[in-house]
């Protein structure tokens, strides 16, 4: 360990980034761990780089854990081919290309090749780390209620004006006042405030250690948008971004063309061309690939992609991510209101073998609570939940509850009725009798998971037993918030526990990798036995490319970043 | 014919108000709430609202009647909820990408299947006749996606002879247009081969049966210049009929199809917006649809009336 | 779909007096029984009818809760393979008729029922009444069925209820079409003007007189409507708004799997695929047999 270096970063940061600092040095976090941390607490890549190799010399535990295959690994291959035309298998988008309202993984792929945000998604770990885009560096005040940015200089916009500050505040108050989900609650209109031409001051409704995930790709309506834009106009009525990529043809009905901007601010940009071609469904997205009429499939699921991952010439790219299914039971009324029925029907999972037969084995195992392993504060201390039938049928009969019948409800969606499926027959083996019911998902949503009425508490006209879709979040706090805590909007099982709530509210206001960790120990063990819902895995993000292009890659929202691919000599 | 023409327009035009109306219905059958629909359930109410008030979704269902019928009359369809475009355009390239797509498969079909039903006829009750009906019922019997899927592995992805995907490249010349659209435009030729196959020969038998056939049997004429001059003309007025009714069935069928090869005609259009709850969308491809059908039930008519002069005369009467 | 059937054909049979109706129907399921088409379209639907109803009792496996390894291509053990979930395919092939065989004939029946009222009514009172209907019917017909199927059942929700209706609904413009014009030939017979003379009322004639006359073209049209119902149904299951999982429906299965064909697997969409094939083409040899003996 290098103290003098090390000391000398401790002197010009702030406590939030010295308790990240700390954290690592002591081998707390792992090298992957703290970049991530770093980022988003607004360390530098030069301090981060300093600290780390501060540290090298002895930094137990730091695997520094790449991706489960390369997504990184273009950058270390042969030097790239300039010029060519990628071709993109991308979702359709569903509405108007208007970059504030806009509701669809579509249309923020599309919108984001044009546009960049504050903080851009970090290519080493896409799904879960920052790195600077607009902004160079972001800094909290001692707790965590102001965040200054400085912003890129000598960045301009696609018809030749400059960017600055103005630009960014604009931005905000526009997603302010269309209430912007992320931002709901933290910022308030007049607050992000113009320090200079070069400098963002944000002042927080609350304080946040996780804003910068809200100025982010991981919210995807905060792309940076001119002044003198409004909410209501689209990208292709106005196609001026700051991006590395120029739209030049858009139709909804079939793709978008996309062309170099050569006078972007990052690093000169290998291909000439990138186009879009628009799917409504994963099938033909592969079939696509497989008739060699596309290069790129940004993102596509295991149950229609299955042969990619064979495919010698496809270079399939999993990440660990938090997408997951949420089994669902009615905590206040029904059968399963005893909480020994609740861990009987999660002790049915034989959840090893749902990941293999639903997943190829490219999933995490889960745990009954919502904190997935991807998350730099998972606590993997909570004992692993594993099937075990005679115990499920002994909390049957302990609760009464023998020859239990049930209905579960669940959405036509990507694995959901296969998993409903399973699950039907591995409770049959402790007895349980369960009827599987999918609908559409409209119909689903509406009349089973959380219909409009009863509105108060939200969701309380929910069936007592249900599987909902989730999908991949930066940080877990919509699945605390929303799914779980007492009258949470999405709370499908009428969950109501002080203890569950306090464990939350530690975690939202702890700024500290220890203490999020040891929050979320607490909210592990409280989900794990109170079992609410039952989350048998979380499933990896796939993407991929044809063999042909390299450094690709993709953030788990639609976005895709192609400023560094190329075609491979 | 004058007047049996004008009689038959004034009667479209009725039927095309109707179609216009049970297409409102259906459509407005759905929840009141558009914009949530639209939206869907992670959407902030305030967005909801303010794009049920752009849409003007909120409004009493009498007004948005009249003002969709009066928009159809001005060839105005609205736009569309989801792209914001009006929706005319989209749909006009839709059907042009479809009737590629339909014209191919009838172009395939149709010689194939009169030849092979006026073949069947003339070898009525023989193992040739025997078998051309069985073909004809099992290929009609096969619904296009199982077709579909079928040709995509072997021909497609286990052979590479055509290409998965059935949109052609931009600005791409005919032949390489027509070895795009092959593979799907051959699943749905498979399935009308059957039902024209079939009519062409009840047609012929029919005709074959008729006492002006025998009659010209007995003056001495060989069964293929019997063909040439009497019977062909009157057996394919069924034909005709036949190929106008798949008209309208072919932009149904067409659905699984473009869902298969991802082609966006008139099909993927429709899927797309109805999944999409886009009902300005699907109310005017419904009507679009519905004209095309109309007009070509009235070509077949008037291609009829000129073939067999009786029904003509029977109208103006 | 709606080719219909040419009812003059079918007539001349049908209009026989009373007395010999009997006697014409022993002689017309006689003619039938000799054709190896009408013959081969049944042996095939009662062998579908039949594993539909015995179902778990006579396949080789449980067809819902049995979970081999995933996608073992056919063999021995697998006659047919096993699914993406490792469940045998041919269990489930055999059990996959239940729901079609369900939902189709009652979409055929309710079609082809309110067809007929419709039809009797259009082609009895002639007139405005006719003329309105008519107008409507004409109106539905111009709408390409799986489309509307499609509208509706997205606006709706989808039940095996609502395809039923939805379904059955869309037929009977076309039933009605062909129903209406066999009975105008009818009305204008002898037996019809006696009737009028005698005083009876309008529904009884048409109940009475009429409606045993038109049972011919009636009978082939239900089974026509069977067969393009069958044919609906799997289409609406493969484009996601028919029949819902965890169904074993073999146009849902063929949805469901026909992405992994690509890899090769073939199997789990292959069998399902001909099944349906096997059943529509046997619905339509019984049916084009019929109507080709009743022409006769």
């Amino acid at each position: 360990m290098d103290y003098p270096k090390l000391d000398k970063i401790r002197g010009t940061t702030t406590p939030l980034q010295l308790d990240v600092v700390e954290s690592f040095a002591r081998g707390r976090l792992s090298r992957r761990e703290f970049i991530q941390r770093g980022a988003i607490v607004g360390l530098s890549m030069a301090s981060i780089s300093a600290v780390i190799a501060a540290c090298s010399s002895s930094t137990p535990g730091a695997s520094g854990a790449a991706p489960t295959t390369g997504a990184s690994s273009g950058a270390s291959a042969a030097p790239p081919v300039a010029g060519g035309t990628i071709r993109v298998a991308a979702q359709r988008p569903s509405g108007p290309l208007d970059p504030i309202l806009m509701q669809d993984l579509g249309s923020y792929g599309t919108t984001a090749m044009v546009f960049e945000f504050l903080c851009t998604s970090d290519p080493s770990q896409p799904l879960v780390a920052l790195a600077p885009g607009l902004a160079t560096k972001w800094t909290p005040n001692d707790t965590g209620n102001v965040w200054t940015f400085d912003l890129r200089q000598g960045v301009k916009w696609q018809d030749g004006t400059d960017f600055s500050s103005a630009d960014v505040v604009a931005t905000m108050e526009r997603l302010v006042t269309s209430g912007n989900s992320g931002l709901k609650g933290v910022l308030a209109a007049g607050g992000a405030v113009a320090t200079d031409a070069n400098t963002v001051t944000f002042n927080l409704v609350t304080a946040n250690g996780n804003f910068p995930y809200l100025v982010s790709v991981f919210n995807a309506q905060t792309l940076i948008t001119p002044v003198a834009f409004t909410t209501g106009t689209t990208l292709d009525q106005k196609p001026n971004g700051t991006g590395a990529w120029k739209l030049t043809k858009y139709n909804q009905a079939s793709g978008a063309t996309f062309a170099r901007n050569d006078a972007w601010w990052g690093t000169s940009t290998p291909l000439d061309t990138v186009e879009w071609i628009y799917f409504d469904a994963t099938g033909p997205m592969v079939t696509a690939y497989q008739g060699g009429q596309v290069d790129v499939i940004i993102q596509f699921d295991i149950l229609s992609g299955k042969s990619l991952l064979d495919d010698p010439n496809f270079n399939s790219v999993a990440l660990q991510a938090a997408l997951h299914r949420q089994i669902w039971m009615r905590t206040d009324k029904g059968q399963f209101v005893d909480k020994r029925v609740r861990q009987a029907l999660a002790l049915t999972f034989d959840r090893p073998a749902l990941i293999q037969t639903l997943f190829q084995g490219k999933a995490d195992l889960g745990n009954d609570h919502v904190i997935a392993p991807v998350y730099p504060y998972f606590d993997p201390s909570v004992p692993q939940r594993a099937q075990n039938i005679d115990m499920a049928k002994q909390l049957l009969s302990d609760a009464g509850a023998t020859g239990l019948s049930a209905t579960l409800h669940c959405g036509q969606i990507l694995e959901i009725p296969d998993l409903a499926t399973l699950l039907k027959s591995q409770a049959e083996q402790a007895g349980i009798n369960l009827t599987v019911a999918v609908e559409s998902l409209d119909t689903f949503y509406g009349a089973q998971w959380c219909p409009a009425a009863p509105a108060d508490p939200p969701c309380s006209g929910s069936a007592e037993l249900g599987i909902v879709d989730y999908g991949h979040r930066a940080t877990p706090d919509v699945y605390l918030n929303s799914a779980l805590s007492t009258k949470g909007v999405w709370n499908a099982s009428q969950y109501s526990s002080a203890a569950y709530d306090a464990a939350f509210k530690e975690f939202q206001t702890s700024v500290g990798v220890d203490a999020q960790k040891t929050a979320c120990g607490k909210i592990e063990t409280i989900l794990n036995d109170d079992v609410p819902i039952g989350v048998p895995y979380f499933y990896n993000f796939l993407s991929g490319s044809s063999k042909q292009f390299t450094g690709f890659y993709s953030s788990g929202l639609g976005q895709a970043f192609f400023a560094t691919a190329s075609k491979v000599a | 014919m004058g007047r049996y023409i004008g009689r038959r327009l004034l009667l479209s035009l009725v039927t095309l108000w109707l179609l216009a109306t049970i297409v409102f219905i259906i459509a407005n059958v759905l929840p009141n709430d558009i914009g949530r629909t639209i939206l869907g359930p992670f959407a902030p109410q305030e967005s909801v609202d303010a794009l049920n008030e752009k849409l003007g979704t909120n409004r009493p269902i009498l007004v948005q009647y009249v003002d969709s019928m009066f928009g159809i009359v001005t060839l105005d369809f609205g736009d569309s909820y989801i792209t914001s475009q009006p929706v005319l355009p989209q749909l006009v390239d839709a059907i042009g990408r479809s009737s590629k797509l339909a014209g191919l498969a009838l172009l395939i079909t149709i010689p194939l299947a009169i030849v092979a039903g006026l073949f069947a006829a003339r070898r009525r009750d023989r193992p040739a006749d025997r078998a051309i009906v069985l073909l004809g019922v099992t290929s009609s019997s096969i619904p296009e996606f199982v077709t579909g899927t079928i040709l995509v592995v072997v021909v497609g992805v286990h052979f590479h002879l055509l290409p998965v995907l059935a949109t052609p490249p931009p600005g791409a010349d005919v032949p390489t247009q027509i070895r795009y659209l092959l593979m799907p435009a051959t699943a749905m030729a498979i399935v009308y081969f059957g039902y024209i196959a079939r009519m062409t020969r009840a047609g012929t038998i029919d005709v074959l049966q008729s006492d002006y056939a025998r009659t010209a049997t007995m003056k001495g004429l060989t069964t293929s210049q019997m063909m040439r001059h009497h019977v062909l003309r009157n057996a394919l007025i069924p034909t005709v009929a036949v190929i106008a009714v798949q008209i309208g069935y072919l932009f149904g069928g067409i659905i699984a199809v473009e869902k298969i090869f991802n082609y966006n005609g008139m099909g993927q259009t429709m899927l797309f917006a109805a999944q999409r709850k886009d009902i300005p969308m699907l109310t005017a491809g419904a009507i679009v649809i519905g004209i095309v059908y109309m007009l070509a039930t009235l070509g077949a008519d008037l291609i009829i009336a000129w073939m067999n002069p009786r029904i003509r005369l029977d109208a103006e009467r | 779909m709606d080719v219909t059937v040419t009812p003059e054909d079918v007539l001349s049979q049908a209009s026989a007096p009373n007395s010999e109706r009997a006697k014409a129907r022993r002689e017309t399921i006689r003619v039938l029984i000799r054709r190896p088409a009408f013959f081969i379209g049944v042996v095939i639907m009662v062998g579908w009818i039949v594993t539909a109803i015995l179902g778990q009792r006579i396949t080789p496996y449980d067809p819902f809760n049995d979970f081999d390894t995933g996608q073992l291509p056919p063999s021995l053990t697998h006659l047919m393979g096993t699914d993406r979930l490792g469940r045998d395919v041919l269990s489930r092939v055999m059990v996959g008729s239940r729901d079609v065989l369900i939902i189709a004939p009652l979409a055929a029946l309710l079609g082809v029922v309110a067809g007929t009222l419709l039809g009797l009514v259009m082609g009895y009172y002639h007139g405005v009444v006719d003329d309105v209907i008519s107008r409507v019917v004409e109106a539905f017909l111009a709408l390409p069925v799986i489309l509307v199927a499609l509208l509706t059942l997205v606006v709706l929700g989808t039940s095996p209820i609502v395809v039923i209706s939805v379904v059955g609904i869309l037929f009977t413009p076309i039933v009605a079409r062909t129903v209406r014009s066999a009975v105008l030939s009818e009305r204008q017979l002898d037996y019809v003007t006696a009737a009028k003379l005698r005083g009876e009322s309008g529904p009884f004639i048409l109940s009475r007189e009429i409606f045993p006359n038109v049972v011919g073209p009636t009978v082939v049209e239900l089974t026509v409507r069977f067969g393009y119902a069958i044919f609906t149904v799997a289409t609406l299951s493969f484009l996601g708004v028919g029949i819902q999982p965890p169904s074993p429906d073999w146009g849902l299965t063929v949805s469901q799997e026909y992405n992994n064909m690509i890899s090769g697997v073939w199997w789990p969409t292959l069998f399902p695929a001909l099944a349906i094939a096997s059943m529509v083409i046997a619905v339509n040899l019984i049916a084009d047999s019929l109507q080709s003996v009743m022409s006769e």
